[in-house]
């Protein structure tokens, strides 16, 4: 029951915690000293030509009914067009958001099964050495600069050792596309040559993101079976003579995963943040990168989206983990 | 490369016999054709839309170029102005009617005939949609102004005399007039469907587009202008932004050919490789700083050319750039005619820059050196003269800001930075381009951004205008490039030299500054 | 003076707290010796063009860099910058969500509801997209890093603080003052700020290192100080066109934001430990995002 009042209470706030967003990068977004027309008008644009495009956009209309226009847009799904691109945004969202997600995922995937049996390793023998190393892993992973550490990786594996691309998505011109995952629709298509591409691609941009994200699961998974082992129940257990074993992957465990998926949000912040820096280093073809650009071309439209888009991304997730959260342990919910 | 101009042709068609032989057995054997004959770019610039009438700039020139023809075309270096899709034009003698005759034959890709109909459209489409190269052709043409009086005559009424006129024709793209039109939504003329296809006669048929990768195109048979004996069968333009992976590219032979203007510790990389070949050629675009000639204590030439004397151009041409470029000490680049010959230009000389730095009155503010967040150079440029202009006493601090802030302050006399460092390119290949827009008092505000408004040099530049006779106007850019050296109105530094690296195999590339030797229907592989 | 000395003991005890402390404290003893500790001090604003990108030797430890100057001065001048960043953004990010967590936490009305919403509201976007709008928007310099990072890390510490206060309240001689009759500030003052300063101190401990890092990023995509400055984060974004030549270039910059920020993350976790116990288990060290 609580749980349901959690998620109402979440759901009746989305739209609000949208709207707000809308305003503050609204805000932000127009008193940018550029003027994204004469930007996009050219280097030998007359000031004429500057004035129609910018009636054309609606940027001679005062900030209050250019706010109240683009809010009735997005009511009917319509983001407006980039002005540098000249595409509808959406439609660039749209295009550009399976990169992320692609990226995203494979981060989470490769640090959760690293970072749990890792955690589960380093609690399990704890104070050992594996474990102080595991430790100074995990601390390093949390305090290197990911854009120092892409920098790193291309410069050791792409151009000193040529095993990598040094970036991009693909080579080519991808698989034909139907989900807009590179590695799905290379597979759906039986294209194994770009599916090769594409993972080869994946490789440095994933370990860059994943390392900081595996760090923290190791940390929680490490902190939530420690707790568990010195719980009561598992010193019962001990009592009543289950082997070591069969007590930590059974029953230690299990109540430690419980809090590593309310971390699941957590890293999804950190990897959606990390994507950005991490996207504009290796030129990966997604929101960040978009966002990136953007917001150096000052392109209002483009960035209201992106914000947008991620801040929805954002709360759905952490909904989907209160959710998750409170359907393992209803105890936790609220 | 620059031996190509003339006997270039001759030269292929003499060798193609043997040559083609070769090409169709290997490519008859082997079925690799389609894959040995692709030549693929990586261009730093996306390509975020395919509209010619769209974008009018050097990054993206490629798809303008391969994909489209205009009525006359910018050749080699120095650039020559040819009869393209016009096979001859006349000019009235009161310099206001420009008829162009086509070419008997030519079609466009989709085999429909090119007509002077689809020239009228094409230019009435850039005065509507005042977009790229809008800014040409706003002051000159009307609209509904160009006739078609038959299917193969086109006739321009200027407004005014211009001697600039036909240097800029070439950037009226012609489009396939029935195919846009049959693609129009709410009177856009065509601006969402042409933003990602094709509707031209360029030597290259658009065959795949992906704004997020680049553009590929075929071989367009049927050209007007005909093939020689050796092509590329299929072309591609990707965007790849970092330095590095294009010349890792290029080393492993991903890439066949990249843009010209890569740091000099990157060309040397490349002229050590076995892979690929640096052609070399002194191009048209001038690296300056321009100084607010309108703001005190600015407005003092003594200020000016104390700034002048303080900027070490030998370091930072010799040392920074390892002598890759030529310095240039007027705002004309020294290789197109009316650049004054033998201008020895500004020295760093700290002391003449302390002299004229005493006659000026009054106290001198911090000054604010502007610089392009992005681009390396200006920075090192704007660092390198805050460090000569220390030494005589004169603060000042840097800001760097991305192109889109930089060039709206251009335009605002309250907002443009004090000197702001940047290149000015070729649009078209006439000193108008350069010392006539960046100085000529009709521009302030809009393409001169230093303020700078001289009755002197704006009497010349105005008679060059209208003028027809080169060596006339000739000599008024020389006396107007002069002046405005002598009046120390910006800090002149450099014109660029363009390194085109490409694959050994890549032969025939024809290098002219205004396409940066990315119109590719000469160039094949050996 | 007990719980002073007891705090020492124990940090004494916490080894690696104990080097997260050195890290932070050779950090500030470089910035502040900069002058001293530089063999090219004025290599900041002075350039060597026939010298540069010159790889690391005797004269030069850490080599050249574009522009021939010192990259090892340059370095140490760069935590100068680092210092004044992190300590006035995260300084402004406390003093604005420190009040605003103790009010909402405090009354219960729509006013704190809206105070809790707006936080979110900043919350909802990663951090850095909306310190690189900011920083944008107004322009590249410290003073714009430092709006930028104040104006979007203030909720982390009003979201604490409000849960903090909102249990603090619960306490029994909390409940007692205001059954006394003291007065709303007197009660935040005197009864709840000093209840949950020890985690306040924790999360700004670390946040400092998620900071650091943070103002680095925006330094290399061109937002922070311009050229010819010595932050660090711009240092590697130069470097990377004379990459994989010039190696040394990015490699020291690197490194110090990895001690940096190490040492800020250790410190936190060592405070924590011995502070506030309730936190342990929790294990937040990710600078970001504990809520």
């Amino acid at each position: 029951m609580r749980t349901l009042v959690l998620i109402v209470n979440r759901l009746l706030w989305f739209v609000p915690t949208l709207i707000g967003l809308m305003v503050i990068t609204f805000t932000i977004s127009h008193i940018i000293p550029a003027d994204p027309v004469a930007f996009f008008a050219g280097e030998n644009a007359t000031p004429e030509q500057i004035a129609a495009l910018r009636a054309e956009y609606g940027f001679d209309q005062p900030i209050h009914v250019q706010l109240w226009r683009y809010f009735i847009g997005v009511l009917q799904g319509d983001f407006g067009v980039s002005l540098y691109t000249q595409r509808p945004i959406a439609d660039d969202l749209v295009s550009r958001l399976p990169a992320t997600m692609e990226l995203t995922i494979m981060a989470v995937l490769v640090s959760a099964v690293l970072g749990i049996p890792l955690g589960v390793i380093a609690a399990v023998y704890r104070n050992s050495p594996l474990d102080h190393v595991l430790r100074i892993l995990t601390v390093s992973g949390l305090a290197i600069a990911s854009f120092w550490l892409a920098i790193l990786f291309q410069l050791f594996f792409a151009m000193e050792l040529g095993w990598t691309p040094l970036q991009g998505r693909i080579d080519g011109w991808g698989p034909d596309k139907i989900t807009g995952f590179f590695l799905i629709d290379s597979v759906l298509g039986d294209d194994w040559e770009s599916f090769w591409s594409a993972l080869s691609h994946m490789i440095l941009p994933v370990a860059t993101l994943a390392f900081p994200a595996m760090a923290t699961i190791v940390r929680f998974t490490r902190a939530g079976v420690l707790d568990a082992i010195n719980s009561n129940y598992v010193l019962y257990e001990q009592a009543m003579g289950f082997p070591r074993r069969v007590i930590v992957w059974k029953f230690v465990l299990r109540n430690a995963l419980i809090g590593t998926v309310t971390q699941i949000g957590l890293i999804f912040g950190i990897l959606i943040a990390g994507a950005v820096v991490v996207e504009a280093v290796f030129d990966w073809p997604g929101l960040g990168l978009y966002a990136v650009q953007s917001i150096l071309n000052s392109d209002y439209n483009a960035i209201m989206g992106f914000t947008l888009v991620s801040g929805a991304i954002f709360i759905v997730v952490n909904l989907l983990v209160d959710i998750a959260h409170g359907l393992i342990d209803p105890r936790a919910a609220g | 490369m620059t031996t190509m101009t003339g006997l270039g042709r001759a030269g292929a068609r003499l060798l193609g016999g043997a040559a083609l032989a070769v090409a169709l057995s290997f490519g008859g054997a082997t079925g690799m054709a389609e894959a040995k004959d692709k030549f693929v770019f990586a261009n730093s610039s996306a390509y975020d839309t395919l509209d010619p009438h769209a974008i009018f700039d050097v990054g993206r020139v490629a798809s303008r170029l391969n994909l489209y023809d205009g009525l006359m075309r910018w050749l080699d270096n120095p650039p020559v102005l040819e009869p393209w899709l016009a096979e001859s034009y006349t000019i009235s003698d009161d310099g206001l009617t420009y008829t162009f005759v086509l070419r008997e034959g030519a079609t466009f890709h989709d085999g429909s005939a090119i007509e002077a109909s689809d020239v009228v459209y094409s230019i009435e489409r850039i005065l509507a949609l005042k977009k790229g190269a809008f800014s040409l052709f706003a002051d000159v043409i009307e609209p509904g102004s160009t006739k078609a009086p038959d299917a193969r005559t086109v006739v321009f009424t200027l407004t005014k005399p211009s001697a600039i006129f036909l240097a800029t024709v070439p950037e009226i793209h012609v489009v396939n007039e029935e195919l846009v039109r049959a693609n129009e939504v709410d009177g856009d003329w065509g601006g969402a469907w042409l933003s990602q296809n094709g509707a031209g006669s360029g030597s290259f048929e658009l065959t795949r587009y992906d704004p997020a990768i680049g553009f590929q195109a075929k071989r367009f048979e049927d050209h007007f202008m005909g093939w020689g004996e050796k092509y590329f069968d299929e072309i591609e333009f990707r965007t790849v932004v970092e330095i590095n992976s294009r010349v890792l590219g290029l080393l492993n032979g991903d890439f066949h050919g990249t843009d010209g203007y890569l740091p000099q510790d990157q060309v040397k990389r490349l002229r050590e490789s076995d892979e690929v070949a640096v052609d070399e050629q002194e191009s048209m675009r001038i690296f300056y700083s321009i100084i607010h000639n309108g703001r005190e204590p600015f407005d003092d030439v003594n200020l000016r050319k104390a700034i002048s004397y303080a900027f070490d151009y030998n370091a930072f041409i010799e040392d920074i750039l390892s002598g890759s470029v030529a310095r240039n000490p007027v705002p004309l680049p020294n290789n197109i005619w009316g650049a004054p010959a033998g201008v020895e230009g500004y020295t760093y000389d700290l002391e003449k820059a302390k002299e004229y730095l005493a006659k000026v009155e009054g106290e001198i503010p911090e000054i604010t050196l502007g610089a392009l967040a992005g681009y390396g150079q200006t920075e090192q440029a704007a660092a390198l003269l805050q460090n000569g202009l220390n030494k005589i006493g004169v603060k000042t601090k840097i800001v760097a800001e991305p192109w889109a802030v930089a060039s709206a302050k251009m335009r605002d006399e309250q907002q443009m930075y004090d000197l702001l460092f940047l290149w000015r390119s070729t649009y078209y290949a006439d000193p108008n381009n350069w010392v006539g827009e960046m100085y000529a008092c009709d521009q302030v505000g809009a393409r001169n951004n230093s303020w700078y408004c001289d009755p002197e040099v704006d009497k010349l530049l105005m008679a060059a205008r209208v003028e027809t006779d080169q060596d006339k106007r000739a000599a008024a850019y020389e006396a107007a490039a002069k002046k405005v050296m002598d009046d120390a109105a910006g800090v002149f530094v450099y014109n660029t030299k363009w390194f085109g690296p490409f694959n050994k195999s890549v032969k025939g590339v024809r290098f002219s500054p205004i396409g940066n030797g990315q119109e590719m229907r000469w160039a094949y592989f050996e | 003076m007990e719980g002073v000395r007891y705090f020492f003991a124990k940090l004494a005890q916490d080894r690696t707290a104990l080097f997260g402390a050195l890290l932070i404290i050779g950090l500030v003893l470089v910035a502040i010796m900069a002058p001293v500790l530089a063999t090219h001090p004025d290599d900041v604003s002075e350039f060597h063009p026939a010298n540069r990108l010159q790889g690391p030797s005797l004269d030069n430890f850490f080599g050249t860099d574009r522009m021939g100057s010192d990259v090892y001065s340059r370095l140490l001048f760069g935590a100068r910058i680092t210092i004044t960043i992190a300590v006035i953004a995260i300084g402004v990010s406390v003093l604005i969500g420190v009040p605003i967590g103790l009010i909402a936490g405090y009354y219960r009305n729509w006013v704190s509801d809206a105070l809790m919403r707006i936080s979110d509201i900043f919350l909802a976007v990663p951090q850095i997209v909306l310190a690189i709008a900011i920083a944008q928007t107004l322009g590249p310099s410290i003073e714009n890093v430092i709006l930028a990072l104040s104006a979007t890390y203030w909720p982390f510490w009003a979201r604490l603080v409000y849960a903090e206060t909102r249990s603090a309240l619960n306490e029994t001689y909390v409940e007692a003052s205001i059954a006394l009759g003291a007065s709303p500030l007197r009660v935040m003052m005197l009864h709840v700020l000093p209840n949950i300063s020890s985690s306040i101190i924790v999360r700004t401990t670390i946040g400092m290192g998620g900071t650091i890092l943070t103002a680095a990023a925006l330094g290399f995509l061109g937002l922070g100080p311009p050229a010819p400055s010595p932050e660090w984060g711009r240092t590697i974004a130069e470097s990377r066109e004379f990459l994989p030549e010039a190696w040394w270039y990015a490699t020291a910059p690197g490194i110090a934001i990895f001690l940096v920020v190490m040492g800020f993350n250790l410190l936190g976790d060592g405070l924590r430990d011995i502070l506030d116990p309730r936190m342990r288990r929790s294990g937040a060290a990710a600078g970001a995002r504990d809520e």
